[in-house]
This record gives C-alpha cells, sequence and structure tokens, in this order.
C-alpha cells in the first residue's frame, strides 16, 4: 500500500475529509498566509529595487517585513500539512505539488541567505562605517549590486511559480498533460 | 431584459464557451484570480494594520496608504477581470450559489467601509498622520476591512466547493449545506 493511501485511510484523514468545512476554511487561511508571505516578499524585493521605502535602509525594511513573512510561512506550512493529510493522494499524484514543495524549500532558502547577507545582522556587522556611526542614511540608486537584484527578482518569480502551481494542483492533467502523476 | 435572461446570455457568450472548453483557461484565470486577491489582501492588511498602530511606528499613515493602495487597485483590477471570466464560465449557477451571493455582498461592504473612510475619517488625517495610535473611527474602518477581506476570501474558497459543477463530485456523506 502506498503512503498516500495509508494516509488517506488514516483517522485524522478521515476526520478532515467528513466535516465539509475544514478543507475550505484551511484552504482560506492557506490563501490569506499566501497574501502575507508574498507581499512581505514583494516589498523587500521592491525595496531592493528602491521602488519602496527608498526613505529607509533595508535593514529596518527587512525587520519590518520578514517576520511576517516567516510566521506566514509557518502557518502556511501548518494549514498545507493538514490539507496533504485531508486529501493525500490529490497531492500525492500530483507533479505541480512535488515542483511547489521544491520551489518552496529553494525560496526559503535562498530568502534566509539573502536575509543573512543584507539584513540587520549583517548591517550590524557592518556598524563601524562613519555613516552608521553618525546615523545618517542616504539611500543610493546603486545600493544593491545587479547580482542582489536579480536574487531579490528571482524570489518573486519563484513565488509567482508556487503561487501557480498551488492552484494547478486540482487541475493535474489539464496542466501538465502526459507529464500528470495521475493514474500512476 | 430580464436579470437571468442577462446571466443566460454572459454563460452563452464566446469567452464563457472559451472558458469552458479551454483545457488550461481555468486553471492559469484561477491561478492569477488567487494571486490577484492575496496581494490585494496583503497589501490593504498593510494600510489596515497601520490604522490599528501595528507595527508601532510612527511612518506617517498617508505614506503608507499612497505607496500600497497602487498595488491594491491593480491586483483588484486584474481580480476583477479574471472573476468575471470565471463567473461567464458558469454564469446561471454562480448567482444561484449562496456563497458566491455573500461575497458579492462583502464586497460591497469592503467598498461601503472604505468610502465611508476616506469621506469621513481621512478629512482629518492631518490631525493624525503620524499618530502611533490614530483616532477610534480609523481603528474601526481597519478591523473591519480586515474582517471583511478574510470573509471575502473564505466565502470565494467555499464556492468552489458548493457550486456543483465541480469534476470530480464530493464524496455522498461529506455535507456541504450552509
Amino acid at each position: 500500500m502506498s503512503l498516500g493511501q495509508g494516509l488517506e485511510d488514516s483517522a485524522i484523514s478521515q476526520a478532515i475529509k467528513v466535516a465539509g468545512w475544514i478543507i475550505p476554511l484551511l484552504q482560506s487561511i492557506h490563501i490569506v498566509t499566501i497574501g502575507v508571505v508574498f507581499v512581505s516578499s514583494l516589498m523587500i524585493a521592491l525595496r531592493v529595487f528602491g521602488r519602496m521605502r527608498a526613505d529607509e535602509p533595508f535593514p529596518v525594511v527587512w525587520k519590518r517585513f520578514a517576520p511576517w513573512m516567516w510566521i506566514g510561512l509557518v502557518v502556511m506550512v501548518i494549514t498545507g500539512v493538514f490539507l496533504v493529510l485531508g486529501e493525500p493522494v490529490r497531492e500525492f499524484t500530483a507533479l505541480s505539488f512535488w515542483l511547489k514543495m521544491t520551489l518552496l524549500a529553494v525560496a526559503v532558502i535562498i530568502t534566509a541567505i539573502f536575509g543573512r547577507t543584507f539584513g540587520p545582522a549583517a548591517a550590524s556587522r557592518a556598524a563601524g562605517s562613519a555613516a552608521q556611526a553618525a546615523g545618517a542614511y542616504a539611500p543610493t540608486r546603486d545600493e544593491f549590486s545587479p547580482g542582489a537584484k536579480a536574487v531579490a527578482g528571482g524570489i518573486m518569480v519563484i513565488w509567482l511559480a508556487i503561487i501557480f502551481l498551488g492552484r494547478a494542483i486540482a487541475y493535474d492533467v489539464e496542466v501538465w498533460g502526459s507529464l500528470s502523476l495521475h493514474g500512476t | 431584459m430580464t436579470l437571468m435572461s442577462l446571466v443566460q446570455g454572459i454563460q452563452d457568450s464566446g469567452i464563457a464557451e472559451w472558458m469552458r472548453t479551454s483545457v488550461k483557461a481555468m486553471p492559469v484565470v484561477e491561478s492569477i484570480h488567487v494571486l490577484a486577491a492575496a496581494t490585494v489582501f496583503g497589501t490593504i492588511f498593510i494600510v489596515d494594520l497601520r490604522l490599528l498602530g501595528v507595527p508601532n511606528v510612527r511612518r506617517p499613515f498617508t505614506r503608507i496608504s499612497d505607496e500600497m493602495l497602487r498595488l491594491t487597485w491593480t491586483a483588484f483590477f486584474v481580480a476583477l477581470i479574471t472573476g468575471a471570466l470565471m463567473f461567464a464560465a458558469n454564469a446561471n449557477t454562480y448567482v444561484e450559489n449562496t456563497a458566491f451571493r455573500c461575497k458579492m455582498v462583502l464586497l460591497l461592504l469592503a467598498g461601503l467601509n472604505m468610502a465611508i473612510f476616506q469621506l469621513v475619517t481621512f478629512r482629518t488625517v492631518g490631525n493624525w498622520n503620524t499618530d502611533v495610535r490614530p483616532p477610534t473611527a480609523a481603528r474601526v474602518a481597519g478591523a473591519l476591512s480586515i474582517l471583511v477581506w478574510l470573509s471575502v476570501i473564505f466565502f470565494a474558497r467555499w464556492i468552489g466547493f458548493t457550486k456543483g459543477y465541480h469534476f470530480e463530485a464530493p464524496p455522498a456523506d461529506v455535507n456541504f449545506s450552509f
């Protein structure tokens, strides 16, 4: 018996299925937290591009949005786990699901590295500079290298793909055709 | 023309037919709708939290609302277009659907809340723009906005479980009724 089928028959999966309101409620919370995580990530990316809150130093913007992003992610993962427990076979047999999980891991790792490189911790490491000591902050258009901007933009592209793949789980055959894992 | 014949006309239109028959149209349009809705909620949430004084910063309210609302309206417009496409595909079922009707009423409430805020509370923004704790009317508007938009998202998702034309019929023992 497959893992998916085993989970499908488990007591918790049955409980989630039988109460008809649980899955829509979990999906709603999941979408709300996607809004929080996606927009927090977008604010950080737009700041990297100098298009949002350019009057504030990057570490301040990171400190404002990163906690919402991480807490949102935790809620998203928790609701996601229950959604998988509710319909394990539907998820495990969708190619979109596995691609989404892979991209999610990539997005989290890259975002964490980005935060360590440019966030408040990095700023306090570099706090010896005269400008920092004087408390003066002069934003410049080229504060971030093209590489850093590419990474910030790349994270947003990954989030777009994750959101698309999330909805595509319901349409695995329609989206992937013969590549779909349904029926295998 | 009665409302129902208008709805029938929408459902019989070429674009509705395309939405129903194209294999990839529905997943793509739905994904864009979810993305747009998530962006609407996320950006409005930032403005609403500022009205509630969370997080505790003195960034002027008008600066935050100016930054966010362009994104909010763009995303709302995209959600409106993709939503209209989804509606057209099964217009007859949507108008009869309780969750859909609730969602539309809630969207009107969200608009009403915003209009009252703009026309009344916002007129005095000069007095509280940099306050960590804006006046009660502003905080109520922020809290109501969060509540209404959360409800919009819940009822929107509920439509998918009650609309009655899902490809996979739900098991008989699942109770989806209100």
